[in-house]
């Protein structure tokens, strides 16, 4: 019972259109050798890479390749797996202790006292109540250029676009604060601002003057942010030299 | 003429030579008939291959690795972060499913319905009070614990090349953990929620040329109402999940392929 002893059309897919491949059929490289265009950028610059990859395997002096971290498997996953099981117990006691508050019902009739975001929002609801600095222009007759409102959604953004900026600022193989206070020095005055930031919505609700508290809300991340530098410049010295007899010496830093 | 191909691979022909007991017999007929349909022989490979990375001997520690005396286990903590936001996020997700039972996003009638049915929820439902106190916890924790990462991240420098890409995904994860926390906010419809929302309505409507059009799509309107609702409800529990999650397993994807940053 072979198929082709009727003419009957077939219809199972099989046929004369898939042939096995003989020595005349291109190789899956010479297809590739072929491509034009994109496709064949993309193929050069992988074998470029493949071999560049192998001659630095082939080095005299080359071990393995460069470290960029450690595995996620085994001790990091199986640590934080340990360390999470316990988190979710505290999560749920957390729960059982503190049960949530449910409020009035919505009312649009009547605006309460206080309006307030979840907390994680409150640095964001606090730079949209940065209308004192937002600029005057002399030309437009000292309006402002554009809305309180306009001023305190750019600011959100400015701040979350400076967040995302930071790898392609702070470039280079230091990892830990010791080794750049600077970074370090700006990153606690970030959470300070944060902090500060979250205080501006009940300014009016501290017994001394709204622009103090304004004021300190930008003064107090900058005196952090001194602080922690001066702190890490003088720690630098003997950290680094611990450092470098412990780890270093190891792995020196490109 | 037969159908059946006599060949050497004739798994029948080399069952019936070996003197199998029943048990042995079993599996094998099972085993190739599910490989037969599934190609499991290409896994196993890669299961072997676990196996032996699971019971071969652990590879050293970086604290071995450079001899550290072990000396910055209290550090831990701060590296468990990452894992901490994804266990708050399947346990939130977990608990706001089964929320979502009993949950109906709408301002109809004298007391809105959504707050009645989280009134409904913590009175009269078994297990409600806790089931909603987890949900709103878990969220909360979920933001603390991501806050945290980043900080973590940035102290120990670990964004630097080549994790840049990782640190802005990161930078998206955070802003969209926020927008989960911000709908689920709004969502039992109770004061807070509405005047929460009113600032976000005044916040879209700031914005020149897109912020009309923006204040339609994400509130319904320029003043809040049901369309507001159902909105949240919507990008609360359908389009965030898929898109958070989606954007968790690349994150950690990413984490898997690059490794930890040292150093620790
Ligand atoms: C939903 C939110 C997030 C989840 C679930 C998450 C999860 C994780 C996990 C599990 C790791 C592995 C290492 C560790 O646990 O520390 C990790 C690493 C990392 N995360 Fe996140 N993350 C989140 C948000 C963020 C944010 C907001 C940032 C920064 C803006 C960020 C940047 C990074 C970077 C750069 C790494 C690599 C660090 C290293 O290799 O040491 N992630 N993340």
């Amino acid at each position: 019972m072979s198929d082709s002893d009727t003419n009957e059309p077939r219809t199972d897919g099989s046929g004369p259109g898939i042939v096995a491949p003989d020595d005349e059929v291109p190789t899956w490289r010479e297809r590739k050798e072929r491509t034009t265009g994109l496709s064949r950028l993309t193929y050069e610059y992988f074998e470029r890479a493949r071999r560049e990859d192998q001659d630095l395997r082939q080095e005299s002096s080359y071990v393995e390749r460069d470290v960029l971290g450690f595995p996620a498997w085994p001790h990091e996953t199986i640590r934080n797996l340990a360390l999470a099981s316990f988190f979710t117990g505290m999560l749920l006691f957390l729960a059982a202790m503190l049960p949530p508050h449910l409020g009035d019902p919505a009312n649009p009739a009547e605006t309460p006292s206080v309006i307030l975001p979840d907390w994680y929002l409150y640095w964001s609801f606090g730079l949209l109540h940065l209308d004192p600095i937002n600029p005057e222009l002399a030309i437009v007759g000292g309006e402002k250029i554009m809305s309180d409102e306009l001023y305190g959604v750019l600011a959100n953004v400015v701040t979350v676009g400076a967040i995302a900026i930071v790898p392609f600022l702070n470039k280079g193989s230091a990892r830990r604060p010791v080794e750049e206070p600077f970074w370090a020095a700006v990153g606690v005055g970030g959470v300070v601002f944060a902090f500060t930031m979250s205080i501006l919505p009940i300014q009016d609700m501290f017994p001394w003057a709204v622009a103090i508290t304004f004021d300190l809300a930008f003064f107090l991340p900058l005196v952090a942010a001194a602080i922690t530098y001066a702190v890490l410049k003088t720690m630098r010295e003997g950290y680094m030299y611990d450092l470098n007899r412990r780890y270093y010496r190891l792995r020196p830093p490109k | 003429m037969s159908l059946e191909r006599k060949d050497e691979y004739d798994h029948g022909a080399w069952l019936a030579e070996k003197d199998l007991s029943i048990i042995e017999k079993t599996y094998l007929m099972t085993l190739i008939w599910l490989d037969k349909r599934l190609r499991i022989v290409d896994y196993l490979e890669l299961l072997e291959d676990m196996y032996y990375k699971i019971n071969l001997q652990m590879p050293k520690s970086h604290t071995e690795q450079y001899n550290l005396d072990n000396k910055f286990w209290y550090w831990y903590p701060l590296y468990a972060l990452g894992s901490f936001s994804v266990i708050a996020y399947i346990v939130a997700a977990v608990s706001g499913a089964l929320l979502g039972f009993y949950y109906a996003p709408s301002t109809a009638g004298e007391t809105p319905e959504a707050y009645e049915a989280i009134v409904a929820i913590m009175k009269d439902l078994n297990f409600g009070f806790m089931l909603r106190s987890i949900h709103r916890w878990s969220a909360q924790v979920m933001t603390a614990a991501v806050f945290l990462h980043m900080l973590r991240v940035y102290f120990t420098g670990a964004y630097k090349e080549p994790r840049e890409i990782n640190w802005i995904i990161g930078v998206i994860l955070l802003s969209l953990t926020m927008l989960f926390g911000y709908t689920g906010y709004l969502l039992p419809w109770n004061q807070l929620a509405f005047w929460a929302g009113q600032i976000g309505v005044e916040m879209s409507l700031a914005v020149p040329i897109v912020g009309e059009w923006t204040a339609q799509l994400l509130f319904g309107g320029f003043s809040l109402g049901q369309p507001t609702l159902i909105r949240m409800y919507i990008l609360h529990v359908f389009v965030l999940p898929f898109v958070v999650t989606a954007l968790i397993a690349l994150h950690i994807g990413i984490v898997w392929m690059q490794g930890i940053a040292e150093p620790h």
